[in-house]
């Protein structure tokens, strides 16, 4: 490895040296720095290092043997320990019985099945569907193992070698540590090994620089992609089954290791497996480190908790600026009809008018009249609903126009309400509101300014750190949020006539002001949509190299539509807080936020309306509990479905609000238009239907029958190209095309 | 003094030179050509003119102002346009509206024009009015490529980058492409085109530079070049036949 560091860079890490030296020195705990203490420190500390090694490795192979970053890592490593609980502790299995079984057939089946069924459908989506489909690979992965075990009972899997130890000075090391350190070495380099001098390594790795010339020297792609994933959890299921008896068999501390495994992927650029495993071992000790001699006070109680978090985001910082990439545009094979003003005009009373309606009991079967009593119940929980409908409107610019994919808005929310109570929202003055969008609003911007020069995934990252960060140190923090307040923090506000506060007798009013609010930024974003901001968003989005060739600063441009989505966010977050009157400081967690995004994004994160029908989403699971009587079957339905939905865009993926608008203007007389849309769009589809890979494929078999030849050509587009110049047939550019990864069409 | 002029660029990718000590000018009011087998560094010159690649030694100049530090939108302002080889246009939004987003951009440095207005006559000139309210990713790659070009005229450039325009164009297209290139150098612009048709380009560059292996290994008139020897066993040779 080559060492070499610009002048600025060296400033930058000497700085962040003497930072964390400082914030050490500064809280010093009580344990003397003796040598027992440091034994403890590089025990407890390997072993955890070597359980993020494993984890972030089989990231960094699956990222960098197929393109797409695996959010649900950890969720199936959580999954595969249960199975291994299962059949090891319940079944009373033998322990390498049990672990070849799960590590050796299930791991790898489930990778072949998982590349099979979505991985390899993936590949050449746009990044905003890629992230979405794992990350609800995660929630289902999540959902299937809370529903299998049932976290009511308690769960343990014993450790590896009980009772054995070497013993260092003062220090035992288990068995279960030093096994979990010299598995991750072996696993660690077995990888590096695979990769570089195995012939399905090389070819893993030429695949991921240009697939389809990687098939024309010999290497098969679909097999390639599928040994990738099984490998990636393989090496989940490792991590999983390691961890498992130091934290023990929660669903969400298993997973959550995988946060720590994205920082130490972060550190080794998602592409070097030995950085992955130094990596690993930094934050392992570091994480130790902290817990034996740090002492973060009760003020910052759960730091600790944060510290991979932060190691992310300083790894975010260092990492070289991205190139601007040229090449990788794909081609949207769809058309759209622009909403008009006043069709949005029309769409943002249809909103208030079905809300108020609902508030005011004339609608059956949703409306509170309906439920009795509970009424006031439902028009509490309606308003919680609107809430998280407008922070799902403040990400459609974000993610649905500028192609920023942020997770941190939730947090900023969280973060606006608890500004809210210093800001007015304990004396009822709506000036606090105003005041809070002004502060979210560079709030926005600055959480994704580490990641704005740098691929939309690494913002995808910084961001999840952010909302880590945010849910375990900064609302917690007694000067954010007073832990002894409870009870009321917002006074009931008076504005344009609405009385708004969680009191039952005001919560019909502040509904209907909430839907108001809801359908002004509605009908607002609509009209944006039309105007150069927006257009400039898109473009970036669509090709960010074209941008700046015509003369647009990515940087402003990114900062300005994160100032908006913050504000917009920061206004929600007000709206929460007069809505539940109080605030908790569990009330915004990363693992609520990610469903919303998810939520969106299946409803097609480029239209506004998509956030209304997000927030009626999250209405239907109460209210079909409330109208089935509580079936238990529907409880996985809602642990999974999210997931599930999320998963569903590898084959849909604009999103259900845009098909259902196509399919609805079509049955309308005068909407030609659409009719002849679908029936394009349906056309296209066909003709897509051979992808590359299997281009790929079909060009290694031999022999070439006419029928292959014609399967090519349709699958390449050749034909349309052929009637257009009958003579010349195919050039060079058309071989440089099919061999350069261009996209087809 | 030419308008734009790469001097003495190298670019490396690990081992590989993609470029080693390349010069070229490309002077206002004429079309310069860019030649060379595939592979030979043509588009990696592109991307060092408009900044999307940092060259590993040797300077970029426009207009006399050494750029070889500014960021892409900063070369872009000062009058630098291009299109490119692997399409890049905005496919998500209307032929009109990537039309469009140039020219509003364009405003930010000179406040005299009108964006919608500028529009409309790109989009006649380059001849695409009749498909200017679809989206771009559902036109032929062809007819993208025009919209590229006219994105690319309205940002208003002095000096446009035209990376093989023709690939996706028929023949009587291709012609028109060059009746629209005449037109623009005759108002001064300078245009530096990459381009594999070889009757495209003899017909319409006034001076040629030949691209192999990241080396510059002839220039000259478009006669002087089909004369070379080098050239020849590079390029033409093997070129010829699809040519023929």
């Amino acid at each position: 490895m080559r060492l070499k560091f610009k002048p600025s860079t060296l400033v930058a890490i000497i700085a962040v040296a003497v930072g964390v030296l400082y914030i050490i020195n500064a809280n010093r705990g009580v344990a003397p720095y003796s040598v027992a203490n440091f034994g403890t420190v590089i025990v407890v500390g390997a072993a955890l290092g070597g359980i993020y090694a494993i984890s972030a490795g089989g990231l960094v192979v699956t990222y960098a043997t197929t393109g797409i970053f695996n959010f649900a890592h950890g969720a199936i490593g959580c999954f595969l320990a249960f199975s291994y609980w299962e059949l090891h502790v319940n079944r009373g299995w033998p322990t390498l019985l049990a672990l070849a079984a799960v590590l050796l057939v299930e791991a790898p089946l489930l990778g072949l099945l998982l590349d099979k069924v979505l991985m390899r459908r993936l590949r050449n989506a746009p990044l905003v569907v890629q992230l979405m489909v794992t990350v609800g690979l995660m929630l289902t992965f999540m959902g299937i193992s809370t529903t299998l075990w049932k976290p009511i009972t308690p769960r343990t899997t014993p450790a590896f070698f009980q009772g054995h130890g070497v013993k260092i000075g003062d220090v035992t090391a288990t068995g279960h540590r030093i096994t979990t350190v010299l598995v991750a070495l072996v696993i660690a380099v077995l990888l590096r090994v695979l990769l570089y001098r195995t012939r399905l390594g090389i070819s893993m790795r030429a695949v991921v620089d240009n697939r389809n010339l990687a098939g024309l020297t010999g290497a098969r792609p679909s097999v390639v992609s599928g040994a990738s994933w099984a490998l990636g959890c393989m090496t989940a299921g490792v991590a999983g089954i390691l961890i498992a008896p130091e934290t023990g068999m929660v669903v969400e501390n298993l997973t959550l290791v995988i946060v720590i495994a994205f920082a130490a992927a972060a550190i080794a650029q998602l592409k070097s497996i030995p950085m992955a495993f130094v990596g690993g071992m930094v934050i392992g000790l570091a994480k130790a480190f902290t817990s034996v001699f740090v002492s973060f006070g009760t003020d910052w109680n759960y730091a600790q908790e944060a510290i991979p978090a932060v190691i992310l985001f300083i790894a975010v910082l260092f990492l070289p600026q991205a190139r601007l990439e040229t090449g990788s545009v794909r081609l949207t094979k769809r058309t759209e009809r622009l909403t008009t003003p006043k069709e949005a005009f029309l769409g943002a009373c249809v909103m208030v008018g079905l809300v108020s309606a609902w508030a005011n009991g004339w609608i059956p079967w949703f409306s509170g009249t309906n439920f009795g009593e509970r009424t006031e119940i439902w028009l509490g929980r309606g308003a919680s609903f609107l809430v998280f409908g407008l922070i799902m409107l403040s990400l459609v610019p974000l993610i649905g126009w500028a192609g920023q994919v942020s997770f941190a808005n939730f947090a900023i929310a969280g973060i606006g309400a608890i500004l809210f109570t210093h800001f007015g929202g304990q004396n009822g003055s709506p000036i606090g509101i105003v005041l809070v969008m002004l502060v979210c609003a560079p709030l926005g911007a600055i959480v994704a300014l580490p990641a704005l020069r740098l691929k939309g995934l690494y913002l995808a990252l910084a961001t999840m750190a952010f909302a880590e960060f945010t849910d375990k140190v900064i609302v917690r923090h007694p000067q954010m949020l007073d832990p002894s307040a409870t009870g009321r923090l917002y006074k009931p506000m008076k504005l344009l006539g609405f009385q708004m506060s969680s009191d039952p007798a005001d919560r019909k009013a502040f509904i209907i002001f909430l839907v108001i609010a809801f359908a002004v930024l509605f009908f607002l974003l609509e009209v944006l949509r039309h105007t150069r901001w927006a257009r400039r968003w898109i473009a970036m989005s669509d090709s960010p190299a074209a941008s700046a060739t015509i003369g647009v600063n990515l940087i402003t441009t990114k900062v300005a539509v994160f100032a908006l989505s913050g504000a917009m966010a920061g206004f929600a977050g007000c709206m929460y807080g007069l809505s539940s009157g109080s605030f908790r400081v569990d009330s915004f967690p990363l693992f609520l936020g990610l469903p919303l995004v998810l939520l969106l994004a299946v409803q097609g994160v480029r239209f506004p309306v998509a956030a209304f029908m997000g927030a009626i989403g999250l209405a239907s699971f109460p209210a079909l509990f409330e109208v089935l009587g509580r079936p238990s079957f529907l409880t996985s339905v809602e642990l999974i479905g999210p997931g599930i939905a999320a998963i569903v865009m590898v084959y849909r993926p604009e999103g259900s609000v845009f098909y259902a608008g196509r399919d609805l203007a079509g049955l309308l007389p005068w909407r030609r238009d659409a009719r002849e849309e679908k029936a394009l769009a349906v056309a296209k589809e066909r003709a897509q239907d051979i992808t590359k890979d299997e281009i790929g494929e079909l060009g290694l078999s031999r022999p070439f029958t006419i029928e292959k030849v014609a399967q090519l050509d349709r699958a390449l587009n050749i034909a349309d190209e052929m009637l257009e110049r009958p003579t010349i047939g195919m050039t060079l550019d058309d071989v440089e095309e099919v061999t350069g990864g261009a996209p087809v069409g | 003094m030419a308008l734009l002029s790469v001097e003495d660029v190298v670019v490396r990718f690990g081992g590989l030179r993609a470029l080693s000590e390349t010069n070229l000018q490309v002077e206002e009011g004429r079309v310069t050509g860019l030649i060379g087998p595939n592979g030979a560094g043509k588009t990696t010159c592109f991307n060092v003119v408009t900044g999307l690649q940092e060259p590993t030694s040797g300077r970029v100049r426009f207009d006399g102002e050494d750029i070889t530090d500014k960021s892409p939108f900063r070369r872009a302002r000062m009058g630098i346009a291009r299109t490119f080889q692997k399409l890049e246009a905005f496919s998500s939004l209307s032929a009109r509206d990537n039309v469009l987003v140039a020219a509003e951009q364009r405003r930010a440095w000179d406040r005299s024009i009108n964006p919608k207005a500028v529009t409309q006559e790109i989009l006649e000139k380059v001849g695409i009015t009749e498909v200017a309210d679809y989206m771009v990713g559902t036109l032929p790659t062809g007819t993208a490529r025009l919209v590229e070009l006219a994105r690319a005229l309205a940002a208003g450039p002095r000096a446009l980058l035209l990376d093989e325009p023709s690939s996706g164009l028929n023949e009587e297209e291709t012609e028109e492409m060059a009746k629209l290139l005449r037109v623009l150098v005759k108002d001064g612009l300078a245009v530096l085109l990459v381009e594999h048709d070889m009757s495209f380009v003899m017909g319409i560059c006034e001076y040629i530079y030949v691209l192999d292996f990241g080396k510059i290994i002839a220039t000259g008139t478009p006669a002087e070049v089909q004369a070379d020897a080098a050239v020849q066993a590079a390029y033409l040779g093997s070129a010829a036949e699809v040519v023929a």
